[in-house]
């Protein structure tokens, strides 16, 4: 992945999760003790594609906590308020605004199509799969780890 | 005068942000009508009086681009405004839609403000007199993140 694509990648997620969910990103780029910050966490993955001159796939990986979290300044709701279907949408939502965002950087003419996006809780997450990804970068935030995976 | 509001998009919860963000506004709502898809959203307009139409673009069953081309097409509903809120950023995808008779863009992430400016834009084009919102507090508008056409 070349530096440029990578920093549209960090600006795009960090713009959506700052202006719609009120939650700040914090670019890792040491992955070394990534495993680690993921150790503790229950995860949810979001999965969106596109195809066209271009073609890729996203996946996130949110810790179950920043998507509840997410979920309720998406919302406006306190925790209790907030079913899982509700976050999983969420997790969705988040998939297609940042790679949609992107897009609209990377592909200004509009020749690329977005897939609708899905997202499923996971029983068994391994950041230690996802470090030997050649696509993958890490954000901090204050609720666990959040992983993006990218593959073209 | 109160305005029927049409919500068209697959993510339920994005339809409940949409809402509390027009009711935030200060949009004189009468009622709220919700679509998953296009298809969905047509069968609501068969039944009932929507004054403006707020769609998503990438939906499944029926996008929002074919609602805009259904609605545009049909003598009945083709007064009605359609804007898109939308992650479909391109500049010709704007284009396309501007072209197809969309009466403005929305790209998502958006501030509530710019829901605000544009749907205001677009009702009092539309219905031709100015809409008197509640007093709100001061903000600036973002027009970075949508127009009206």
């Amino acid at each position: 992945m070349d530096e440029q694509f990578r920093q549209m990648i960090y600006d795009t997620f960090s713009e959506v999760f700052e202006t719609m969910f009120f939650t700040f990103l914090e670019p890792i780029d040491e992955l070394s003790g990534a495993v680690a910050l993921s150790a503790d966490d229950d995860y949810i993955q979001a999965n969106i594609s596109y195809h066209g001159p271009e073609s890729g796939r996203f996946a996130l990986y949110l810790p179950q906590r920043l998507a509840r979290n997410i979920t309720m300044n998406f919302l406006g709701v306190e925790a209790g308020e907030v079913g899982e279907a509700q976050i999983l949408d969420t997790a969705k939502e988040t998939a297609n605004m940042a790679v949609g965002s992107l897009l609209g950087r990377v592909d200004p003419g509009g020749e690329a199509k977005l897939h609708i996006p899905e997202a499923y809780l996971l029983d068994d997450f391994s950041a230690q799969e996802l470090l030997e990804q050649p696509g993958a970068l890490l954000f901090n935030t204050d609720f666990g780890a959040l992983w993006v995976v990218f593959k073209n | 005068m109160a305005f029927n509001i049409l919500v068209a998009d697959d993510s339920a919860t994005m339809r409940v942000v949409i809402k509390k963000t027009v009711e935030m506004a200060g949009v004189p709502v009468g009622e709220f009508f919700e679509a998953a898809h296009g298809k969905e959203a047509m069968e609501i307009l068969e039944r009932n009086w929507i004054d403006v139409v707020l769609s998503d673009i990438n939906m499944p069953v029926m996008g929002g681009m074919e609602l805009l081309s259904e609605v545009k097409k049909n003598d009945d509903f083709r007064h009605i405004p359609v804007v898109f809120i939308t992650t479909e950023s391109s500049e010709a995808r704007m284009e396309e839609a501007r072209q197809q008779g969309a009466a403005g863009y929305i790209k998502k992430p958006f501030q509530p403000e710019t829901i605000k400016t544009i749907l205001y834009d677009v009702l009092e084009k539309a219905f031709q007199h100015k809409i008197e919102a509640p007093p709100q507090p001061a903000a600036d508008a973002d027009d970075d993140d949508g127009m009206d056409f």
